[in-house]
C-alpha cells in the first residue's frame, strides 16, 4: 500500500513539473495535422510558424502537434470548436465536414490537372471562405496533395472492372457513399484500420487513394493494380477558428496571409517528388500501372458524372458546383484559344 | 425526496435502454453481414448509429454502475473502519466523487452546445440530442455519489457540497453554456470567468494530492483519473470541455463495440452450463498432460488477444469461462487461475494478424510482413513463459492426470459441439473475408443466445434480462475508466511531456544499455496511462530518431515497444488489465495485485531478454526472406 501511495504521489509529481504557465496576452495558436513528423507538410507548418513569429514580433506562436497525436481530423475540428485546438492542417475530406460544399473538388473527374485546380480554387475561395466563417472557421490555405487513382486487385480500365470488385469507401460519408451504389459498385465502408486486415481477408479489393498514401499506408502491397486514369485531385486546407483569427490584429491579417502561398508551393513540389520516388519503390515491388484508352475514359466520366447528379442540389448546394463547372469552362476556353 | 416507486421507473428505463442499446449493436451489425453478402449493398448510417449506441450504454451503464455501487476502486481495509470513521470515510469519497462528476457534467453540457455542428446528425436523430447523454450519466452518477452516502442528513448535505465545487471548478464551461444559449452577456461575466478560474486554479495542486490520497480510501479509479485530467487541464488554462471530448473519441472509435459485445458473449456463456461441458472437453484432451489445463488457457487467451488485437477484451470475454474451467477441474486454486488469466489476457499481441502489429509497420514505416515475422519468436517465448509456470505448478500441487481416452473424449465433443463451433465460426468469418473483427463480435453474441437459449436450453428468454443486467454495471464501469483515462493521456500529449522526455534522453543519455532501460521503464509507465493506439499514434514517432541514433534494428524496436506495453498492461497500480480483471473475477483490485505479481515478474524477466537480446526479434527475418 505504501508502495502504491509513493507511486502515485510520484507520478503526480512528474505530470505537474511539465505543466505550462497559463497564457497571458501574446497568442499561442496550437496547430493540429495528420501529417507525420518530418513530412513535407509538417516542415512547411514549421516554416509558417516561424514566418508568422517574426511577422508578429514574436507575438504569435503557433505550436504544431503532428502526426495525428492530438487525434483523428474529426477530433481536431471539435476540438478547433471547444478551443482547445486554434488551427488545424486537414484533407479535403474532413473540411467538407465543417461545410460540405467544399467537397466539390473531390468529385471525380470534374478538375483534371493541376493548372485548373489553381484556378477554381482561386476563384471559388471566397464563396467557400463564407461557408466556412458561418460555421466559425476561417480557410488559411488551400492544400494540394497530388492526384487519387483507384488501386485493385486485379486490373480496373473499364468501370465494368471495378463492379466486379468490392470498393473500400470511408465511413461516416454516407451521401458521397449513396452515389456509389448508385453507379453499381460494390462499396465496403470500413474505418481506414480495418484496410489492410480487409484486403488481406478478401473482405475488400479496391480503394482509392494517392499513390503516395497507398505506399505510406503500405496498403498496395495487396492491391498492387493503379488505374493510370486520375480520379480527383486531393486537396485540403489549413483552418483557423474565427475565434483565434479575430484576437491578431486586423492590421497583421493580411501580411500573415501573404506569407503563405508560396511555402505551399514549395511542400507541393516536394510532395511529388517524394511520390515519383515511392512509385518507382512500388513498381520495383511488383505494382503495375493500368493505361485507360479514350473510350473507357468517356465511360467513366459519363457514369460517375449520372451518378453525382443525384447529389448536386441536395447533399451540396447546386450554386456551388455550378460556379466550379463554370470556371472550368473558363479556363479551359481561354487556354484551348 | 420523490417516491420510491418513481425511482424504480427510472431504474427500470436505465436498464431498459441499456440493454437495449446492446442487444440493437449486435443486430446492426449482424444485419451489415447479410446485408453486404446478399444485397451487395450496407445499411445506410449504420456505423454511426453503432458508435453512438456505445456511447449511450457507456454512460447509462456508468449511471447504472454508481446506482449498484459498482465503480471500481482500491478500497482495500475501509471495511476495518468502524463507524463513526466509516461514515465519514465514506463522506469525504462521496464528496470527492459529487465533486468531479459535477465538474465533468458541465463540462460535458458544453461540449454538446458548443463543441458539435447542430446541423449534424446521427442518421436520423440530431447529434445534439444523442450526446446529451453525458451530461445526463454524469448528472445521474453525481447525485447518486451523495444520495449513497451513508448516515445522517448532516453527511449527505456535506456529500452534497461537491456540486458546489464541481460547479466553481467548471465556471469556464458555465460562462461558454451561457454564450452558447444567450448570445449577449453583460460584460462582467467575462471578469468574473477569468476570476472563477484563478480561484478554482489555485486549488488544483492541492486537489490533486487530495484526490490521489483518496484513492486509498476508495475513491472510484475513474474520478480519480477523470478529476486528475481535469484539474491539469484547469491549472494549464485549457479548454475544459476536452476531457468529455476524449471521452467521446475513445467511445466511439472503430473497434470499441468488440468490448461490450465480447463481453455479454462471454457472460451468456458463463451463466449457461457451457462451463461444465467444456471442463469435461478439456480434461478428456488436455488431461494427460501435466498442466495441460493451463497451457490451454494460456492458448486460447492468446489466440484471443492476437485477434481482437485489443489487450483486456479477452479478460472480460473469457476471464469468467475458463477461470471455471481452472478451478472446477479442482486442480488449480483460484489465486493461481486468476493470475495466471489475468497475465495470458495481456500477451499474444505479437501474432498475426495482430492489429497494434499493422498500426506499428505503417505509423514506423516497416514492412508489416517484417514486424509480423519479427514478432513471432518473442511472442512464443512471452507465452512459454506463462506455459511453463502452468506446468511448474502442475507439477508441485502433484495435480492427478487423466490419461487420455478415445471414448470419453469423442463424447465429450458431441456434448459440446455447439459451443465448439463458436470460435470455428468467428474464424471462418473473419480470415475468410466475411465479417470485420466488430462483427464477429456481433456473431458470437446472437450465436451464444441462439446455442444455450434454443439449441441447449441452459438459458431461457426470461433468463436473459438478468444476464445483461450482471454485465451491464460492467460494461459501464470498464468504459467509463477508458474514457476518462483518454483525457489523462491528451493532457500528456497537450504538455508535450513524452517530447520533452525524448529531448532529454537525446542531450543527457549516451550508453545504448542505459537507453534500453530507460525505455523499458518509460513504456511500462506508458502501458499503465495510454490505450495501445494512443501510444502508437504519440510515442512511436518519438522513439524512432532515438532507436536510430543508439543503433537498435527497427524491427526489434518495435518489440521491445510493444511487449514492454503489453507487460504494463499488467502493471501496478494502474495497468488497465488488472483493473478488468477485478471486474471479471469479483475480487478486490489489492487481492489481484497480489494474485498476478508472480506471473508478472516472470514475464519481465522474459521482455527483458527480449529488450536486450535483439536476436530474438530479429533471428528468424535473416533465415525468412521475402
Amino acid at each position: 500500500m505504501k508502495l502504491l501511495k509513493i507511486s502515485i504521489i510520484t507520478l503526480i509529481a512528474i505530470l505537474s513539473l511539465s505543466i505550462p504557465a497559463v497564457s497571458t496576452s501574446a497568442l499561442t495558436i496550437k496547430l493540429g495535422t495528420l501529417a507525420p513528423e518530418g513530412s513535407p507538410y509538417d516542415k512547411a507548418l514549421k516554416r509558417i510558424a516561424a514566418e508568422w513569429n517574426v511577422i508578429s514580433n514574436g507575438r504569435i506562436t503557433i505550436k504544431i502537434y503532428p502526426g495525428g497525436i492530438v487525434g483523428g481530423e474529426y477530433d481536431m475540428i471539435r476540438k478547433m470548436r471547444i478551443n482547445q485546438l486554434q488551427a488545424a492542417a486537414i484533407t479535403g475530406v474532413a473540411m467538407s465536414q465543417i461545410a460540405i460544399d467544399t467537397i466539390t473538388f473531390q468529385i471525380p473527374f470534374l478538375v483534371r490537372t493541376d493548372e485548373e485546380l489553381d484556378y477554381v480554387l482561386e476563384k471559388i475561395r471566397p464563396t467557400l471562405d463564407s461557408k466556412l466563417a458561418e460555421k466559425g472557421f476561417k480557410i488559411l490555405a488551400f492544400t494540394k496533395a497530388g492526384w487519387v487513382h483507384i488501386f485493385a486487385r486485379y486490373p480496373v480500365v473499364t468501370p465494368e472492372d471495378l463492379m466486379r470488385q468490392k470498393m473500400h469507401v470511408s465511413e461516416g460519408n454516407s451521401a458521397l457513399n449513396m452515389a456509389w451504389r448508385e453507379m453499381g459498385f460494390h462499396i465496403i465502408p470500413l474505418p481506414a484500420t480495418e484496410v489492410v486486415p480487409g484486403l488481406q481477408s478478401g473482405m475488400i479489393d479496391a480503394f482509392t487513394t494517392t499513390p503516395l498514401l497507398a505506399a505510406a499506408m503500405q496498403w498496395f502491397g495487396i492491391a498492387r493494380n493503379m488505374s493510370e486514369l486520375r480520379w480527383a485531385p486531393m486537396t485540403g486546407g489549413i483552418v483557423i477558428s474565427q475565434r483565434a483569427w479575430k484576437r491578431i490584429p486586423k492590421e497583421l491579417q493580411p501580411k500573415l496571409q501573404a506569407a503563405i502561398p508560396a511555402i505551399m508551393d514549395d511542400m507541393y513540389k516536394e510532395t511529388m517528388e517524394i511520390e515519383k520516388q515511392a512509385l518507382k519503390i512500388m513498381l520495383e515491388n511488383g505494382l503495375v500501372i493500368n493505361p485507360v484508352p479514350p473510350e473507357a475514359e468517356k465511360q467513366w466520366k459519363e457514369l460517375v458524372r449520372r451518378g453525382f447528379n443525384i447529389l448536386v442540389g441536395k447533399t451540396f448546394s447546386r450554386e456551388v458546383y455550378e460556379a466550379v463547372e463554370g470556371y472550368l469552362e473558363e479556363f479551359r476556353n481561354n487556354n484551348a484559344r | 425526496m420523490p417516491g420510491k416507486k418513481s425511482f424504480q421507473a427510472l431504474h427500470h428505463v436505465e436498464n431498459g435502454l441499456a440493454g437495449l442499446s446492446l442487444i440493437l449493436i449486435a443486430l446492426f451489425l449482424t444485419l451489415e453481414i447479410f446485408a453486404r453478402k446478399l444485397f451487395k449493398t450496407s445499411l445506410p448510417g449504420s456505423g454511426d448509429y453503432i458508435y453512438h449506441l456505445i456511447l449511450w450504454i457507456t454512460f447509462l451503464g456508468g449511471a447504472i454502475t454508481s446506482r449498484e455501487d459498482r465503480h471500481l476502486s482500491l478500497s482495500a481495509g475501509i471495511e476495518q473502519f468502524k463507524d463513526p470513521l466509516r461514515r465519514w470515510i465514506l463522506t469525504a469519497t462521496g464528496f470527492i466523487a459529487a465533486t468531479i462528476t459535477t465538474a465533468l457534467f458541465w463540462s460535458s453540457l458544453s461540449l454538446v452546445l458548443i463543441g458539435f455542428d447542430p446541423a449534424r446528425k446521427v442518421g436520423i436523430v440530431p447529434i445534439r440530442l444523442v450526446v446529451l447523454i453525458i451530461p445526463i450519466g454524469f448528472g445521474l452518477m453525481a447525485l447518486r455519489f451523495i444520495f449513497h452516502v451513508p448516515g445522517k442528513r448532516a453527511n449527505r448535505l456535506i456529500a452534497g457540497l461537491g456540486l458546489l465545487l464541481g460547479t466553481l471548478f467548471a465556471f469556464s464551461s458555465i460562462v461558454n453554456i451561457l454564450y452558447a444559449v444567450f448570445f449577449e452577456l453583460p460584460p462582467f461575466t467575462d471578469t468574473l470567468a477569468e476570476l472563477a478560474y484563478s480561484a478554482a486554479n489555485f486549488l488544483t495542486l492541492p486537489g490533486i494530492v487530495i484526490l490521489a490520497a483518496s484513492a486509498l480510501f476508495g475513491t472510484p479509479i475513474f474520478i480519480i483519473l477523470g478529476g486528475i485530467a481535469y484539474l491539469l487541464f484547469l491549472r494549464s488554462g485549457g479548454a475544459l470541455e476536452v476531457i468529455p471530448s476524449e471521452a467521446y473519441t475513445m467511445l466511439t472509435g472503430s473497434i470499441i463495440p468488440a468490448i461490450p459485445l465480447f463481453t455479454l458473449a462471454g457472460f451468456i456463456l458463463s451463466e449457461s452450463k457451457a462451463g461444465k461441458r467444456l471442463v469435461r472437453l478439456f480434461q478428456a484432451f488436455f488431461g494427460w498432460l501435466p498442466g495441460g489445463l493451463t497451457i490451454m488457457a494460456v492458448l486460447v487467451c492468446t489466440f484471443f488477444t492476437t485477434f481482437t488485437g485489443a489487450s483486456g477484451v479477452t479478460i472480460l470475454a473469457l476471464g469468467g469461462l475458463l477461470s471455471y474451467i481452472l478451478v472446477k477441474s479442482g486442480r488449480y486454486s483460484a489465486r493461481f487461475s486468476i493470475g495466471l488469466l489475468t497475465a495470458s489476457g495481456s500477451i499474444g499481441l505479437l501474432f498475426p494478424p495482430s492489429l497494434p502489429i499493422i498500426l506499428y509497420g505503417v505509423t514506423a514505416q516497416i514492412n508489416i510482413k517484417h514486424m509480423f515475422v519479427g514478432g513471432v519468436l518473442p511472442g512464443i517465448f512471452l507465452v512459454l513463459t506463462l506455459s511453463i509456470i502452468g506446468i511448474i505448478t502442475a507439477i508441485r500441487n502433484k495435480v492427478s492426470r487423466v490419461p487420455f481416452r478415445i471414448k470419453e473424449a469423442l463424447s465429450s465433443v458431441r456434448e459440446s459441439i455447439w459451443e465448439i463451433f463458436l470460435p470455428v465460426i468467428i474464424i471462418l468469418g473473419y480470415f475468410l473475408g466475411f465479417t470485420t473483427l466488430v462483427e464477429t463480435a456481433a456473431v458470437a453474441v446472437i450465436y451464444a443466445i441462439i446455442i444455450e437459449v434454443f439449441v441447449n436450453r441452459d438459458l431461457t428468454l426470461m433468463d436473459l434480462p438478468a444476464v445483461f443486467m450482471k454485465c451491464i454495471p460492467i460494461i459501464g464501469g470498464v468504459l467509463m475508466i477508458l474514457a476518462v483515462s483518454k483525457g489523462l493521456s491528451y493532457y500528456i500529449v497537450d504538455a508535450e511531456v513524452p517530447m520533452r522526455l525524448s529531448e532529454w534522453t537525446r542531450a543527457n543519455i549516451h550508453s545504448r544499455y542505459l537507453f534500453l532501460l530507460l525505455l523499458n521503464i518509460a513504456l511500462l509507465i506508458t502501458g499503465c496511462l495510454m490505450d495501445i493506439f494512443s501510444a502508437i499514434v504519440v510515442v512511436v514517432p518519438l522513439i524512432i530518431p532515438l532507436g536510430e541514433l543508439f543503433g537498435i534494428d527497427p524491427i526489434h524496436l518495435g518489440i521491445i515497444f510493444l511487449a514492454n506495453l503489453e507487460l504494463g498492461y499488467l502493471t501496478p497500480p494502474v495497468g488497465l488489465n488488472l483493473f478488468l480483471a477485478s471486474y471479471r473475477f469479483n475480487e478486490p483490485l489489492a487481492k489481484i495485485y497480489r494474485d498476478v505479481i508472480p506471473f508478472f515478474l516472470a514475464l519481465l524477466v522474459t521482455v527483458l531478454l527480449i529488450t536486450y537480446i535483439p536476436w530474438i526479434s530479429t533471428g528468424l527475418l535473416k533465415v525468412i526472406h521475402f
